[in-house]
């Protein structure tokens, strides 16, 4: 049996709809990394299952009961078995890190606490923070914290983990330490569920993705699966970092000033430096002129697609245009024109198809 | 008439400290009961202000923005005159509801300023952890509360000690009231009216004291484990 079901679960606030019927099942010691851009619904999902967020729809087991039916101490008790990290660690801020520890267990599970300050401590031994665990949590640091929040949890003896971005609040000479620590859990076969932006991370300790998108899980898979082979266009565009600046041009005016902001903007996200920038900007133009000139010469049915993309692996820029009209091949003219002239001085690689009566270009810079 | 005579006169003769001191009682008691009764109907009103339901949040807005918007000895005359007139209650008492009414809307907003400065997380942290609402309310979020609203509680306390001053409008023989009588009596107002402050500033920095003692008592705990 599954550990956690999650069967249609949908959450809109107000009329924005960020979960529209995700199902998933996670069995006993499974790992899940939950990626996808931000506002993607990633950290609402894992906040829903914890019913921190009230669904609107769906139903959401945790070890075969339902958390969206329970109320009151019912809810409580079904909560116990499930142990959540936060992005900002929410320490308990007016105790000490040992009554941050042992509060719960002695409260609600009625645990003596010489008890549970042993436990507590063979905890702390565990993270390497034994001898803070009479610090207060405003003197410690921020993946000091975060360890000690883990610990919280653990106190409780979870079933399942849920990681809302533990780390990504922290220094990042901080994300080792408390990337350590769930490592460790990970080899006890702790079940854990981890939206994370640390990819190399989640490739490491997962055994399954989740990439989340429109709404939904888009794509799963094992790590390899969705990292090196991803099937589906947002989680290629995702994993490989690609993202993509297009513009539509649809008349011979169009706004010229509107499309270089948007290089621009799209440049300076991917720390081009001014003149790369400026010469990606003058390449789309000399192009799209060039198009204009001969592909649409007299007409009026201009339909041109730019689309920009860098990727980081091999710090490149391309440039792709899709667009009707006549078959032109601006390379393989008697003569080069200017603006041609000034491509070829620029691009790494020029390539143009003529397919379906459209011209493809694509640039390498 | 040499300072000593002066002092002679305005505190020892016809045992004058007698009347002070009964006036700073009357000071002293109207002030502890308008806050006590104050800070607990300024919770209520806080927990109608931050309801969900428009009506009571309303009712509770509304309460707070004349009652803060509005002078207290316009209140103290309105209840003194007009709402308890006829209703034969100690005149001290109507400054005891008067005094609690307004520090109920100052403790209102500040306890709702409080609440929004509390860590939520912190709370939702409990909830995951298998505490039930009021629990989590009860032991994680009221202590922030109270360690947020602490410093300007005490500055709400001293005020109110300061406006109950006023109540001589209403034939309450108070702090003020024994020192204008004596500084008329003895005609030695300016000396008379600087002690009556100094008394007024040895209330307040007791006030002052008590909270920058618990303050201490607390980081003093803090300090030797950390």
């Amino acid at each position: 049996m599954s550990l956690v079901e999650v069967k249609g679960l949908k959450k809109s606030f107000g009329s924005l709809e960020v979960l529209k019927g995700v199902d998933l099942s996670v069995v006993q010691g499974e790992r899940i990394a939950i990626i996808g851009g931000s506002g993607c619904g990633k950290s609402v999902f894992l906040r829903s299952m914890a019913l921190l967020e009230k669904p609107d729809a769906g139903q959401i087991l945790i070890d075969g009961r339902d958390i969206t039916a329970a109320k009151g101490s019912q809810l409580d008790e079904i909560r116990r078995s499930m142990g959540m990290v936060f992005q900002k660690f929410h320490l308990f801020s007016e105790m000490d890190v040992m009554d941050n520890l042992c509060l719960a267990p002695t409260r609600i599970l009625k645990m003596p606490r010489a008890n549970a300050e042993k436990k507590a401590m063979e905890l702390l031994s565990q993270v390497g923070l034994a001898a803070r665990a009479h610090a207060w949590p405003t003197v410690l640091s921020g993946g000091q914290q975060q360890r000690i929040a883990i610990c919280r949890c653990l106190m409780m003896e979870p079933k399942v983990l849920l990681f809302d971005e533990p780390t990504s609040a922290l220094d990042p000479t901080m994300v080792g330490e408390v990337l350590a620590v769930i490592r460790m859990l990970a080899k006890r076969d702790m079940t854990m569920l981890i939206v994370t932006h640390e990819m190399n991370f989640a490739r490491e300790v997962a055994n399954r993705v989740l990439f989340l998108a429109d709404g939904g899980i888009y794509e799963q898979g094992t790590p390899t699966e969705i990292f090196d082979h991803p099937q589906r266009e947002k989680t290629v565009a995702f994993i490989h970092k690609i993202k993509y600046f297009t513009y539509e041009i649809r008349e011979r005016q169009f706004d010229l000033m509107q499309m270089h902001g948007g290089i621009q903007n799209f440049g300076e996200k991917y720390g081009l430096d001014e003149e790369r920038n400026f010469r990606l900007q003058l390449c789309c133009e000399e192009l799209i002129y060039e198009l204009l000139d001969h592909c649409y010469a007299g007409r009026k049915d201009i339909d041109i697609k730019l689309s920009v993309s860098h990727a980081e692996s091999d710090d490149t820029t391309q440039i792709a245009i899709d667009c009707g009209g006549m078959a032109y091949n601006p390379f393989e003219q008697e003569e080069d024109s200017l603006g041609v002239t000034i491509l070829r001085n620029m691009s790494k690689q020029m390539e143009y198809r003529h397919t379906d009566n459209r011209n493809q270009i694509n640039i390498t810079l | 008439m040499t300072l000593s005579d002066k002092l002679y006169t305005i505190l020892i003769k016809g045992n004058s400290w007698k009347t002070i001191l009964g006036g700073l009682w009357v000071t002293v008691q109207i002030s502890a009961l308008a806050l006590l009764l104050g800070t607990l109907l300024g919770a209520l009103i806080c927990l109608m202000r931050t309801r969900k339901n428009p009506v009571v949040r309303t009712i509770a807005s509304v309460y707070i923005a004349i009652l803060r918007g509005t002078p207290v000895l316009m209140l103290l005359l309105l209840l003194y005159y007009g709402v308890f007139a006829r209703a034969g209650i100690a005149p001290v008492m109507v400054a005891v509801i008067t005094f609690a009414l307004n520090v109920s809307a100052h403790v209102a907003e500040l306890l709702r300023s409080a609440l929004e400065a509390a860590d939520r997380g912190q709370a939702e942290a409990a909830r995951t952890l298998g505490f039930s609402a009021w629990d989590a309310f009860r032991l994680i979020t009221l202590p922030q509360v109270l360690r947020i609203a602490k410093p300007v509680y005490q500055s709400t306390i001293v005020n109110l000690i300061q406006w109950t001053s006023v109540v001589g409008y209403v034939t309450i023989t108070d702090l003020t009231r024994v020192i204008n009588n004596i500084a008329s009596r003895t005609m030695q107002p300016l000396l008379t009216i600087i002690i009556g402050m100094l008394i007024y500033l040895a209330l307040s920095y007791t006030v002052f004291g008590i909270f920058a003692l618990t303050d201490k008592i607390k980081a003093r705990k803090r300090g030797v484990v950390s």
